[in-house]
């Protein structure tokens, strides 16, 4: 490979990690730092991505209407995208939120299943919505009138990295004020949280919003970065369990583990499919599967060895004490 | 209509063997099993590879028995494959969840420790048959006998409702008559007391994976024989599996029975006015309508909230 | 004849000690009371001998072999019974599924002894087939102890047994306990009803701060002003 298509290929693999990044930030709010087992990322992962797509993306219009079913599309800029991602996830987690919040967490769990299958089956059953099963093409992308396409990653990787930093820099800030104490607390000893007079509900509310809001970002960041989207991306597996993975391996309660895991399970799929080259062609078109066989295999072993993670939790809780 | 609602009792009736294993599971064990749905797929898979593979090279004859879309192969290939797969399922138990019982994980990452084993389990299928659907006989007609009322019924869905009211009938034997039936029970009713009381837990708890396991390969053997097989099929189970044994109330074996049937029913009544597709979906809204408004489930379980 | 005898015990919860050097020898066919203030590390004492808590140091020695620290399973084959304070039946099973249960151990079911157990608590005989988790606390207590009784135990060990029992039950479970010990059972009371306990109780010892602070025969603790003034409510 020359060093081009090296370095391309390299800022690409450093996108998709820093995006999943994003992705682990969100759940580590809510499993990390407040222990709400959510197993329905691929549904906010979904939902932010298709919200993104529909708002940034015009009415289609002439032929392409012919082709194209949306049920809105207002054509505005990337950052209403981005807006508007986490606005709506941060809804639906609400709705979400309220009858399951008060429940054990092995519950929460499979209703967070629930809602992520729902909203797959919705987008692609409902063709009014986001053109069923097609899916979206031709997502904008923002800045792009400033490099030559084949340029233009660099721009997205800083644009990725950027909102990495900044979702990062906001958590780590409100993991060490009071609020953030809270829901270590909550994590730790419900009851005795509630006996000091907080409420609970409330709290965990609000770490399943934020969260949630997170992984809105993170899938418009997707959908733009990919340019199209469709509902076989939002699957368990691609959605979900790919990002309970990375931050089991780099270490749940912890932020710096949260993205650390994202880029070495990332830098694992992708290295896998190196290996995967030297199968037998009988087996190459299983490849995929193989992979994915071998990350499952892989939190096992993390949940029966090293279930702290690579860098395990936190150890600082408040920016007063050092 | 009535066609809709008998196919939501064949349905329901597999979804019965799936939920009433992990409503026992829960019981006992605690945890919430996400691989319970994948452990149908196995044992439909496995009993793929029996029917159209093994015994084929053994050459034992694949002659239908009477109106039913199968022969001797498969009534061989049912005890066999819920053997195996009840081995399976104490196997796993011995090397994953064990472990992490021992180290006194929480319920949750007992619960994300079976999600990985779905995953496991589902990728593994797809590795040796493919993802594309399989089914046990290709191309076989399926004629329908016609009943009173209009019904068209086939005859494999007699026999998966017989074979599914035998197999609860004898569970139900089991745990109200025999010893280790009672103490399976009084495990779950109360796990420290039944280790006061002199029972070997690790006992009841291999126990409780072999029926578990058991029966669900045989849903999912029965399902493969009613509908198809394809990779996903577990998963799908998940939400009508866990639905069941919610409404039932969670670690009551007869409620998850009930639980099975009428999910069975309510899905297949859905289809008159939606996609089939949207089957999961109505097994959803039907479990969080039971958390709502009566979390305990109908006939009681466990309490839900913390 | 010493029956048991514990040596020194200390034992807790991760890192705190709730019983601190606890030492007490059980005589063949005794009832021996264990009183004291809430928090004094009776139940913990209960749970150590009986296995569902090893102790951190000390031993334990039952009709003269050395099973410290062995499984409740064990403790239950080698003639020991413990009846916890709460939760100490199966609510979903019948009267009678409980008392088998309590003979988990024997593969068959001994007819003899449950009709001898029947005879202890005729009030349960109507009850057999009744779930026990709609009975009264008074029958549920009897179960409870019935169970444990099951496998003619030499020693055994009552958490609480009148804790949440009306005033007249009370009475009843005492007159019941003495009846056990007729039939030559040695029995560890650990009580709150320092008084009723102690009234039947061939000895007493009074524990505080999982420590030994007092030891005599029980009507002597009964009739002792000082101790009945600091630990039995005058």
């Amino acid at each position: 490979m020359e060093i081009e298509g090296l370095i391309s290929y390299l800022v690409s693999l450093i996108i998709l990690s820093g995006i999943y990044a994003i992705f682990s930030l969100g759940l580590n709010i809510q499993w990390g730092y407040t222990g709400l087992f959510n197993i329905g990322i691929a549904g906010f992962f979904c939902i932010g991505a298709y919200t993104s797509a529909l708002i940034t993306s015009p009415m289609p219009s002439g032929i392409y209407a012919q082709y194209v079913n949306q049920v809105f599309g207002l054509g505005l800029p990337f950052i209403f995208g981005i807006l508007g991602a986490a606005i709506v996830c941060g809804l639906i987690a609400l709705l979400i939120g309220i009858p399951t919040l008060k429940l054990k967490e092995d519950y929460l769990a499979i209703s967070t299943i629930g809602i992520a299958e729902t909203i797959r089956l919705i987008f692609n059953n409902e063709r009014w919505l986001a053109n069923g099963p097609r899916g979206l093409m031709g997502l904008s992308q923002p800045l792009s009138h400033l490099v030559e396409p084949k340029h233009y990653n660099y721009i997205y990787l800083f644009i990725v990295l950027l909102f990495l930093l900044i979702i990062y820099l906001s958590i780590e800030r409100a993991i060490r004020s009071p609020w953030g104490r809270v829901l270590r607390a909550i994590r730790e000893d419900e009851i005795a949280t509630a006996m000091s007079g907080k409420n609970i509900l409330s709290f965990k509310m609000q770490s399943l919003v934020l969260g949630s809001m997170i992984m809105g970002i993170g899938g418009a960041l997707y959908a733009h970065y990919t340019k199209s989207i469709s509902p076989d991306v939002f699957t368990p597996l691609y959605g979900t369990f790919i990002v309970w993975v990375m931050l089991m391996v780099g270490g749940s309660g912890n932020n710096k583990g949260a993205v650390l895991g994202a880029f070495v399970v990332w830098a694992i799929w992708i290295g896998t499919s190196f290996a995967t080259e030297l199968l037998p062609t009988t087996l190459k078109a299983k490849a995929p599967y193989i992979r994915f066989l071998l990350i499952g295999i892989l939190l096992e072993i993390v949940l029966l060895y090293r279930p702290q993670g690579l860098l395990g939790e936190e150890k600082k809780i408040s920016r007063f004490i050092e | 209509m009535f066609e809709l609602f008998f196919y939501g009792i064949v349905l329901g009736s597999i979804i019965a063997l799936g939920s009433i294993g992990l409503s026992l599971i829960y019981g006992i064990l605690r945890f919430a099993n996400f691989a319970h749905g994948d452990l149908m797929t196995a044992g439909a898979y496995l009993a793929l590879f029996f029917v159209t593979q093994l015994f084929e090279w053994l050459g034992i004859p694949d002659n239908t028995i009477g109106s039913l879309s199968f022969g001797i192969r498969m009534i061989i290939t049912f005890p066999i494959v819920m053997i195996i797969i009840s081995l399976l399922s104490i196997i796993i138990d011995q090397i994953l969840y064990d472990p992490l019982r021992m180290k006194k994980s929480s319920p949750v990452i007992l619960a994300m420790a079976s999600l990985g084993v779905s995953f496991i389990i589902q990728m593994m299928v797809i590795i040796i048959w493919g993802s594309d659907s399989l089914f046990y006989k290709p191309g076989i007609l399926r004629p329908a006998m016609e009943l009173p009322l209009n019904i068209k019924i086939r005859p494999d869905q007699i026999f998966i409702i017989l074979v599914v009211f035998f197999s609860i009938s004898s569970l139900h034997l089991f745990l109200k008559y025999t010893r280790m039936g009672k103490a399976m029970r009084a495990t779950s009713d109360n796990p420290e007391l039944a280790k006061v009381t002199g029972i070997q837990t690790r006992n009841i708890i291999r126990l409780t994976w072999a029926i578990g396991g058991a029966m669900a390969a045989l849903g999912g053997i029965l399902y493969g024989i009613d509908v198809q097989l394809h990779p996903g099929m577990g998963w799908g189970f998940l939400l009508p599996l866990f639905a069941a044994a919610i409404l039932g109330g969670i670690g009551n074996m007869y409620g998850a029975m009930i639980g099975g049937l009428v999910l069975g029913v309510v899905q297949q009544l859905s289809t008159s006015f939606l996609l089939p597709t949207y089957k999961p979906a109505i097994a959803f809204i039907i479990m969080i309508l039971i958390l709502i408004v009566r979390p305990q489930g109908i006939f009681g379980g466990r309490t839900l909230w913390k | 004849m010493i029956l048991l005898e514990l040596i020194e015990l200390t034992s807790g919860y991760g890192k705190t000690d709730i019983l601190n050097n606890f030492s007490l020898t059980l005589n063949k066919e005794e009832i021996l009371s264990i009183i004291g203030p809430n928090g004094a590390g009776k139940s913990t004492l209960l749970k150590t001998i009986f296995g569902l808590l090893i102790p951190k140091k000390g031993t334990i020695r039952f009709q003269e072999e050395e099973v410290t620290g062995l499984s409740p399973d064990k403790m239950v084959r080698k003639g020991m019974g413990y009846v916890p304070q709460t939760e100490n039946v199966f609510p979903s099973l019948t009267v009678q599924e409980n008392l088998e249960m309590g003979a988990f151990i024997k593969k068959e079911i001994n007819q003899n002894k449950l009709d001898e157990i029947y005879a202890l608590f005729p009030i349960l005989i109507p009850k057999r087939k009744e779930k026990v988790g709609r009975l009264s606390g008074g029958m549920r207590q009897m179960v409870a102890m019935g169970r444990a009784l099951m496998l003619d135990p030499k020693v055994l060990l009552l958490d609480e047994p009148t804790a949440s029992l009306a005033p007249l039950l009370v009475g009843m479970i005492f007159e019941k306990i003495v009846e056990i010990n007729k039939n030559g059972v040695a029995l560890i009371i650990v009580e709150q009803n320092a008084k009723e306990t102690l009234r039947i109780s061939h000895r007493g010892c009074v524990m505080a701060m999982g420590r030994k602070i007092f030891e005599d025969k029980g009507l002597a603790i009964l009739n002792n002003k000082e101790i009945g003034r600091l630990y039995l409510g005058g």
